[in-house]
């Protein structure tokens, strides 16, 4: 009882500290003035809500290219994660040891260091200022995250179902698609949600490699919260936080509804 | 079958690695996406436009006619995001066809940007202007970044910009030579809440007399921000004087000894200061925020009208009031610039000279209210009235009174210099 009573202590403390910062931002969205001691703000503005739908920023189109672009991240860091993780857990080669590494070296390196690199590289290629630019380094942002889940995952599911279905006379993609893939589902998952976000949030390689032709939330979101505008800056949060989470809350529904559905088959 | 499979995917592997050498291998020749023109890149007159140096104005504006121009520069002013992509954008596509497409960026990322481009050879990037000034100007024009010289062909600089201005010849004391044209002009203020302090200082004396006063309540952004930094000088200015710096070598140790009053003076300040000088403020964003909440007494800004749009957005208070130095702030201007690889210098030209029009200047005064650049000398008398007629706001000090206060910037070579003496001397140091 009295560790039950503990852990309601522990979990009203988490959430308390996530959920009165959210709280402060949004009442941080509509305040012109609010200053010390007053418990409540002195000044309320609508001037953000204008700027946001009325202003030069476009918010709809901020929002697909930002959604699509992370979408696109989970998708291909996830599907890559898969591939790496297969490899390097199920297979064994020379080189192993090295390819893992290589996967954790965008996670090493500093993200200014990496970010001017790639550009380097980028230019050469001729792949600066373009969405596929833009898209190749927040995949390589995310694979080292997307290879570790895969990778923990891919370890635990092992190859015993997929040979099992292969001496049952199914082929490689079948046995891959029909035996492995359906107990990857938890990680595949985390690795696109985990992808998701970190595309979402991306700046500094975002404005370095897409030139600031690629323009994202975050790309928006950034200069504000620099120059100081506060309310600015927590509307655009407001937005930020809420189109994640609504995205997020979509796919697991999505999912739940996948999961129902294959369960009654 | 297993076996198999570990071949193929060791084949993969090394098939993989190959093509990563292959592309290391290649890094020399330049890619796909610099083979657009075949100008001479050294020369810096290159581009999409061979002649245009000596092209006359009429070709320039037919070049730069459907085309699109990129603007990069600092996107955290809201107002300025709105005006440009509104007013500028408006003007230039109806009067030539040009689509304005403004980008956010640092002015640091814009010159690493531009640095990077220039290490590999780029010779069409991305950014066609650029707004810029002081030391990021310097190091720019000095590391070939900057394409020039173009002022002398924009009709409106002879029509509207005073030629002989110090100020349109030479940016923080170093030469433009044609590099950048101006945008608007900028100078050094300071804000107290005349509900909270009475008596605003006119003076470094008053000013550490008001430290005393109000102590712990008050501070200035650390150098190298860029208030916090002119804000150090313009103190150098109070107790060593200006005219001396105008042509000093940027030696730590001249500089040093130069300073030497003024050093005193700021070690005298920090036991009064917000934090007992120990710290500052990282950006003067955080020292206006700091004022808008009452932790501070006083805030600086180096736009001169800040205050009546902070009022206006409701972000200070009605009773916020601007004051200047008796002796005078620093001013500077702003400029643009066109990058030395802009795939539309032509269209460049064409914004930058519609920017230095007395309609966009009258928009950008009204709108922003920033100090235009346009000198009244050259305006018509309807131009001069419509500019006498912009209501300024609450809070702020007039047109005249700022440039009658006004002093000029230190060469771009020293600020670095006082930066780091700055660093050396001043930070949680205190005298005797």
């Amino acid at each position: 009882m009295n560790r039950h009573w503990c852990l309601k202590l522990v979990l009203a403390t988490a959430a308390a500290c996530i959920l009165i910062p959210v709280a402060l931002i949004l009442v941080w969205s509509v305040t012109a003035r609010w200053p010390w001691p007053d418990l409540l703000p002195v000044r309320l503005t609508l001037r953000t809500v204008r700027e946001l739908f009325l202003g030069s920023a476009q918010l709809p189109r901020l929002l697909f290219s930002s959604v699509a672009l992370a979408v696109a991240t989970a998708v291909l860091g996830t599907a890559v994660g898969v591939l790496t993780a297969r490899a390097t857990e199920l297979y064994a080669f020379p080189g192993k040891g090295l390819v893992r590494l290589c996967g954790l070296l965008p996670l090493l390196i500093p993200g200014t260091v990496f970010a001017i690199g790639i550009h380097l590289t980028l230019l050469r290629l001729g792949l600066a200022d373009t969405l596929a630019g833009v898209l190749l380094v927040h995949v390589t942002v995310a694979l080292p995250y997307c290879i570790a889940i895969m990778g923990d995952v891919t370890r635990a599911v092992g190859a015993g179902l997929e040979e099992q279905a292969a001496v049952l006379g199914a082929g490689p993609l079948r046995a891959f698609w029909l035996a492995t893939l359906p107990g990857l589902m938890p990680g595949v998952l985390s690795s696109m949600s985990m992808a998701f976000i970190l595309s979402y949030s991306q700046y500094f390689t975002t404005l370095i490699v897409g030139g600031g032709r690629v323009r994202t939330l975050a790309l928006v979101l950034v200069p504000y919260i620099q120059s100081g505008d506060r309310p600015l800056a927590s509307v655009y949060a407001v937005v930020f936080v809420g189109s994640a989470l609504l995205i997020f809350f979509l796919l697991e529904s999505a999912i739940h509804r996948m999961e129902r559905g294959g369960k009654s088959k | 079958m297993w076996k198999f499979k570990r071949v193929s995917a060791l084949a993969l592997a090394l098939a993989l690695s190959i093509s990563l050498t292959g592309c290391g291998g290649n890094t020399d020749s330049s890619g796909p996406g610099s083979s657009r023109s075949n100008g001479d890149a050294t020369s810096g007159q290159s581009g999409g436009q061979p002649d245009l140096a000596t092209a006359s104005w009429d070709e320039i504006v037919e070049t730069a006619r459907g085309t699109t121009v990129t603007f990069y520069g600092w996107g955290g002013d809201e107002n300025r995001n709105n005006w440009l992509n509104s007013d500028v954008a408006d003007y230039v596509r109806e009067k030539y066809d040009i689509t304005l497409e403004v980008v956010g960026m640092n002015i640091e990322d814009i010159l690493a940007k531009l640095a990077g481009e220039k290490e590999a050879g780029t010779e069409s990037g991305s950014i066609d202007m650029i707004w810029i000034n002081g030391e990021n100007f310097y190091s720019a024009k000095e590391n070939g970044l900057l394409y020039g010289p173009f002022t002398d062909q924009l009709p409106n600089m002879e029509a509207y910009i005073d030629l002989e201005d110090p100020e349109t010849l030479n940016d923080f004391c170093m030469p433009i030579e044609g590099y950048e044209a101006p945008y608007a002009k900028a100078q050094l203020v300071m804000y107290h809440d005349s509900a909270v302090t009475s008596d605003p200082p006119a003076s470094a004396q008053e000013l550490l007399a008001f430290c005393q006063a109000n102590p712990g309540k008050v501070t200035y952004p650390a150098p190298p921000d860029f208030t916090g930094s002119a804000f150090v000088r313009n103190i150098i200015y109070e107790l060593c004087g200006w005219e001396q710096f105008q042509d000093m070598e940027a030696d730590y140790d001249t500089v040093k000894a130069a300073i030497e009053p003024a050093l005193d003076y700021l070690r005298e300040l920090n036991p009064y200061l917000w934090n007992q000088g120990t710290t500052f403020p990282d950006a003067s964003t955080t020292v206006d925020s700091m004022f808008a909440d009452g932790e501070l007494v006083m805030s600086i800004s180096y736009a001169p009208y800040t205050v009546a749009i902070g009022i206006d957005q409701g972000t200070y208070a009605g009773t916020t009031q601007t004051f200047v130095f008796d002796n005078g702030t620093i001013g500077n201007t702003n400029y643009m610039a066109i990058a030395f690889d802009s795939p539309n210098k032509a269209g460049a030209m064409v914004v930058i000279d519609a920017i230095l029009s007395a309609e966009l200047q009258l928009s950008q005064y009204a709108t922003l209210r920033e100090l235009p650049v346009v000198t009244s000398d050259k305006l018509s008398t309807e131009e001069q009235a419509a500019f006498d007629q912009v209501d300024m706001g609450q809070g702020v000090l007039t047109q005249e009174e700022l440039l009658s206060h006004r002093l000029p910037e230190m060469p771009a070579d020293l600020v670095p210099v006082i930066e780091e003496i700055w660093l050396n001397e001043v930070v949680g140091q205190y005298n005797g």
